[in-house]
């Protein structure tokens, strides 16, 4: 399989446009012929197969109608793994469903390889996330998991189970560890590490080398802090330096993942590196076409990852493209603003 | 600050009789309604929100009947003497809809209350406009009514009445006193239910209008159309019409501008409704102006919104009632026509979706002057009456 032979090249293989074009037309059409709710909304857009001659043509499909219907481009039979978004379960919550995991652990593992140990090797992991046995519909988890498999020393450990979080118990084992650690987790449960660290006046010092990733925000789980806040309180509470400390942007419904390319360059960035075989688009959301270089729009991303969904994801993120990568700057407000009707969340049962 | 504008809005106050408020608060309106009414300009000027044509509708028609006998016949039959009166209500606006918050601000004033209103952040003008208006109209109520942002005077209130999320009302309960009034208005949104003895393209016209005033914006804008779908097709034939309806009050009544988020957000409508099975959208090329959304039998869509809508088939009368039900407590407005013989359920339906008013299709946007909202009478709500015993315990 093309898309898999060009994940295997590593993250760092070349971004060959035509290559892309090539392989993103034809798992567009694939998944036009084989998703029967990406071929509905295409149909409602008035856009068929051969009316799309370019990749930024591609029908994004926005992530809340990933709440809303199987967009899959195989039967529930075939299907090995649902990754679905958070929230409660009185809420919808949108799902990519999987009938392989081929691809998308290729696609995790190269750009973790190349973001994340940066040419270091084996570590050992503290994750502040639960494993994908504790969290087995959570994309997060599943990575993670994955990551400590491939490229984590036996003594990595979760901290968080279905018992609740063990942060006590992370922060003894990293006062104890004397080689370098990888720390990643979610950026609600880093506030909860700092709490504890400053509520007890323990400042790590973790061995050179270490380093933190952080992902997923707050989502309310948390109070939030800024970027610049929370990283600043790593270096401090951890003891590694801000070049050291790293946010990944992912989402439920993608199968690769954005880094910062800080741990490789040594150098720290606010800039997602956009892995070869994904391309990410800022438009303006009034007309949806692209935005000039450097304004901000929301961020539409093309993944050949995501070979048994929707190649073209449509975020509600607002964010910028930068020379080599783009920068996450926000989200769309919500619905309510200028209106005083309902959220959109009620909604009218059926009989 | 706020015990300096306390004082003077209860002074300017003290000094009316309620024929004087009654008179003064006519006049204004009257001046609102006028053909060439300098606020109306002035209000399509500013507002930012809605086009001109959809203001000058609104407030015209939603003027129509709030008269000074609509007036003095509200305040004959709500304030029984003796009773008393808050001296100072603050009234937290919210929303954009003009005469939504000229109604928030009237009924306090007409009690005999002074009002503080603290305008919403997305429509700063419609206040300030009634409160001009009412200044020109008679400078002791103008007096008494200003529009501002000072908070502090919602401690200090001897009532309040807030409007908005329930989240904002709520925070907002929490700073009131429990000594004090407090009436809270917090999410709804309105059903427009179309029955089996109405043509399809007469109810279109009509719910037409209702959603393309303020542009679905409001509370009282359907967020969902119910169609009778016997004989089946019915509700599919009523969506073809009501997209012809709205495509042709595109023009006749635009739809104002929308934010960027806003526009993103009716796309994702869109594609939402369109993954689905069984779902079908009518909308215009390359514009997001309006969308009627074909629901199939027994779904469970989002509520619309900014004109798109959806259509959903009722399989029989009682499923009115069983959709309304779901909405409970969040339902306001339950327009209807063409249910005939089945009336009942619409009474049926609205009370069980926590609603308090129905009305014919076209004029959900048209609330009285008197409407009980939320099921609260507009001046009994603030107002503390006074029973007078005889010497055997019955009220005199």
């Amino acid at each position: 399989m093309q898309v898999l032979a060009w994940i295997g090249e590593g993250a760092g293989s070349v971004r060959d446009d035509i290559r892309f074009e090539a392989l993103a037309l034809e798992t567009f059409r694939f998944q036009y012929a084989r998703n029967p709710a990406y071929r509905r909304l295409c149909q409602a857009l008035g856009v068929r197969p051969d009316s799309v001659q370019r990749w930024q043509d591609i029908p994004s499909v926005p992530t809340g109608a990933f709440k809303e219907a199987r967009l899959a481009t195989f039967p529930e039979e075939e299907e090995i793994r649902t990754f679905r978004t958070s929230g409660s379960t009185s809420q919808r919550r949108g799902a990519l469903h999987l009938d392989t995991l081929e691809v998308y652990e290729a696609s995790l593992l190269a750009s973790f390889d190349a973001y994340v140990c940066a040419g270091w090797g084996r570590m050992r992991f503290a994750v502040l996330a639960p494993s994908e046995t504790d969290a087995p519909d959570s994309s997060l988890s599943y990575m993670f998991s994955t990551a400590c498999r491939e490229f984590g020393t036996p003594d990595s450990r979760f901290y968080a189970t279905r018992d609740g979080w063990h942060l006590e118990q992370a922060i003894a084992d990293l006062q104890e560890a004397k080689q370098p650690v990888a720390v990643l987790g979610t950026a609600f449960a880093f506030v909860h590490l700092l709490d504890i660290l400053a509520g007890r006046g323990i400042r790590l010092a973790l061995a050179d080398g270490s380093r933190v990733m952080e992902t997923g925000g707050f989502k309310g789980r948390s109070r939030e802090l800024t970027r610049e806040v929370l990283h600043s309180g790593l270096s401090i509470g951890l003891g590694v330096p801000h070049a050291s400390i790293i946010n990944q942007y992912g989402m439920c419904e993608l199968g690769s993942q954005f880094y910062e390319p800080s741990l490789a360059n040594g150098i720290p960035t606010r800039t997602k590196k956009v892995p070869p075989w994904v391309r990410t688009r800022v438009v303006d959301p009034a007309t949806m076409t692209d935005v000039a270089s450097g304004e901000t729009g929301i961020l539409l991303h093309y993944d050949l990852a995501n070979t048994g969904s929707v190649i073209a994801v449509q975020t509600s993120d607002i964010g910028r493209s930068l020379e080599d990568g783009f920068e996450v700057m926000g989200r769309l407000q919500g619905a309510e603003a200028r209106g005083c009707s309902i959220a959109a969340d009620i909604l009218l049962g059926g009989p | 600050m706020s015990e300096e504008i306390r004082r003077r809005l209860q002074d300017a106050q003290a000094r009316l009789t309620p024929e004087q408020i009654i008179a003064a608060l006519d006049l204004a309106l009257t001046t609102w309604r006028a053909p060439d009414s300098l606020y109306r300009d002035k209000l399509a000027r500013d507002h930012g929100v809605f086009s001109r044509e959809v203001l000058e509708t609104g407030t015209i028609e939603g003027l129509r009947d709030w008269t000074g006998e609509a007036l003095r016949a509200l305040r004959a039959s709500e304030m029984r003497e003796p009773c008393w009166a808050p001296r100072l209500t603050t009234v937290w606006l919210a929303g954009t809809i003009p005469t939504a918050a000229f109604h928030a601000m009237m009924i306090p004033l007409l009690a005999g209350s002074a009002v503080y209103a603290k305008a919403p952040s997305h429509d700063p003008t419609s206040p300030r406009l009634f409160a001009e208006s009412l200044r020109a109209a008679d400078p002791d109520l103008g007096a008494a009514l200003v529009v501002g942002n000072d908070e502090e005077l919602l401690e200090t209130a001897d009532a309040v009445v807030a409007h908005g999320s329930d989240e904002t009302v709520a925070a907002i309960r929490a700073r009131v006193p429990p000594s004090r009034v407090f009436v809270g208005h917090g999410h709804k949104l309105s059903v427009a239910a179309v029955g089996p003895d109405v043509p399809v393209e007469e109810a279109a016209a009509a719910v037409g209008l209702d959603i393309a005033l303020y542009d679905g914006r409001g509370c009282l804008s359907p967020a969902y159309l119910l169609v009778s779908d016997d004989p089946r097709g019915r509700a599919d034939a009523f969506a073809v019409a009501l997209s012809k309806v709205l495509q042709s009050l595109a023009s006749e009544l635009p739809r104002g501008p929308l934010s960027a988020d806003e526009e993103a957000m009716v796309r994702e409508m869109r594609a939402r409704a369109a993954v689905r099975n069984g779902v079908r959208l009518e909308m215009p090329p390359g514009s997001t102006c309006w969308t009627v959304i074909r629901e199939p039998l027994g779904s469970t869509p989002r509520p619309g919104w900014l004109r798109s809508v959806p259509v959903i088939p009722l399989s029989d009368a009682t499923e009115l009632t069983h959709r309304c039900a779901a909405l409970a407590p969040h339902l306001s407005c339950l327009g209807h026509a063409g249910w005939g013989a089945q009336r009942a359920e619409v009474t049926r339906a609205v009370r069980e979706g926590g609603g308090s008013r129905t009305c014919p299709l076209g004029r959900m946007q048209y609330p009285p002057i008197n409407w009980n909202q939320d099921g609260l009478s507009p001046l009994g709500s603030i107002l503390r009456v006074i029973d007078e015993e005889g010497s055997a315990g019955r009220r005199a």
